[in-house]
């Protein structure tokens, strides 16, 4: 393309010129649209343990499909919680192309948590003579950041976090508390009782409060060998809650996502986001 | 998994002894575990146990097994008993067995020794084994005092079950 502009005639340049930045424009959208296609997961080799002081390996990856590794990502907000609901340590990491990994010891009994955490980003996105642009900027910055003329100017607050729960022995709620800040779910049941054919319903909360109308896609393992995804969607109804069977005992990834409107003095909106990675056990 | 030759002599002279002692008002509980054609052999943890008709596991029978590393691969097992009763697992704790037919009974009492209630009960046999499969049996039964006689069929890594008991 920029080629092709080298060789351009002078009275082409300006239509050709406009072609250019609505390609770069298109572009620009596609690689954000490609950012929120991948989904983060965190996958441990093994969700229950019969033994105290053992390992785990823990892959961690941006994909498209479900537990299908494409691209291994930083693990430096990466996170263990021990069964006591503090901060563990994390033992080696390495990061690939396909995905990355962590060790994670598993000393006493009880449930962990992982979590990456993708941490608060704000990005203003507005309109300059009818095209839509973005920077990296919240409410109080974006002012001496935006163009004049910028119109349609709108700032949005995103969070994320992707995780996992391993259960060693029998299993604890410490890592399960609320803490009543951003998007956050509570099973019927703990996560290591989650079966094959059995119901389980799930409340979604924003900030301690039942949220509803959050979406949610529930995926299992081997997309790759399915003519049909078999992808199931769900929304919470008026009460945050919704209800899911695991068809089949496998490998689960709840992906949940949730946009309102907050209107405080550094952004216009907030988009939470999680996933979790679960196993339903065979009946 | 190794294969303790005494044990396991043991363990069948045990067997045939229990044949004699069965009690009338107990179910008594025919268990074979069966030899595969193919492949290298460790012998299977197994557990038998007795659930309510909620599917709340009474009584633990019979647990056996080797390193705890891999009692979570008798999932329901490790999910509705094991993992949260260390000392249960203990208490009933065998050592694996081969290949054979092995004598069982369950008297009516709950983990706890005391008698249960009258009603439905399922006997549930799991069985996994390393570089094997993973069975599991539910079978319901009547403890109503009334007579039982259920044959349940063979699968890869359990295989035929008899529960009987004669009527009060």
């Amino acid at each position: 393309m920029l080629s092709n502009k080298s060789r351009m005639s002078s009275e082409k340049m300006s239509s050709k010129k406009t072609a250019i930045t609505t390609a770069l424009g298109l572009l620009a959208a596609m690689f954000s649209l490609q950012l929120s296609a991948h989904t983060m997961t965190v996958v441990p080799s093994h969700y229950v343990q019969s033994k105290t002081g053992g390992w785990v390996s823990v892959d961690v990856s941006a994909t498209n499909m479900t537990f299908q590794w494409d691209k291994g990502i930083p693990l430096d907000n990466f996170k263990v919680f021990t069964p006591d609901g503090q901060q563990g340590k994390v033992g080696s990491v390495y990061q690939g192309k396909r995905k990355s990994q962590a060790d994670v010891e598993l000393a006493t009994e009880g449930t962990y948590r992982l979590e990456l955490v993708n941490g608060s980003r704000f990005f203003t996105s507005y309109e300059l003579k009818g095209e839509r642009k973005r920077l990296m900027a919240n409410k109080k910055d974006r002012a001496t950041q935006l163009p004049a003329g910028a119109e349609k100017v709108m700032t949005t607050q995103g969070n994320s976090r992707s995780m996992a729960f391993i259960t060693v022995n029998k299993p604890s709620d410490a890592v399960l508390a609320l803490t009543n800040k951003g998007l956050e779910f509570q099973f019927d049941r703990h996560p290591a009782d989650i079966v094959a054919t059995e119901e389980v319903t799930v409340t979604l909360l924003m900030n301690g409060k039942p949220a509803a109308g959050v979406e949610l896609d529930l995926s299992r393992d081997g997309e790759l060998y399915r003519n049909e995804p078999a992808r199931v969607h769900h929304k919470t109804d008026a009460s945050g809650k919704f209800s899911f069977t695991a068809p089949v005992a496998g490998r689960y990834l709840l992906e949940a996502s949730y946009q309102a409107d907050v209107n405080n003095e550094l952004t216009d909106k907030v988009r939470e986001g999680f996933t979790l990675s679960f196993e339903a056990a065979m009946p | 998994m190794k294969l303790h030759s005494i044990a396991l002599a043991a363990t069948l002279a045990l067997g045939s002894l229990l044949v004699t002692v069965q009690a009338a008002d107990s179910l008594n509980i025919t268990l074979e575990l069966p030899k595969p054609a193919h492949g290298p052999y460790h012998r299977p943890y197994v557990a038998v146990w007795i659930e309510d008709a909620k599917e709340q596991p009474v009584k633990l029978i019979e647990l056996w097994r080797e390193k705890p590393d891999w009692i979570k691969d008798l999932r329901r097992f490790w999910r509705k008993t094991g993992r949260s009763d260390q000392a249960l697992v203990d208490a009933r704790t065998g050592a694996t067995k081969g290949p054979g037919k092995y004598q069982l009974n369950w008297n009516g009492d709950d983990n706890a020794g005391k008698a249960v209630a009258a009603g439905q009960y399922l006997l549930v046999v799991e069985a996994a084994r390393e570089h094997g499969g993973r069975n599991l049996v539910k079978q319901a039964f009547n403890w109503d005092g009334s007579a039982v006689e259920i044959q349940v069929k063979a699968g890869s890594e359990i295989g035929a079950i008899t529960l009987s008991k004669g009527a009060k």
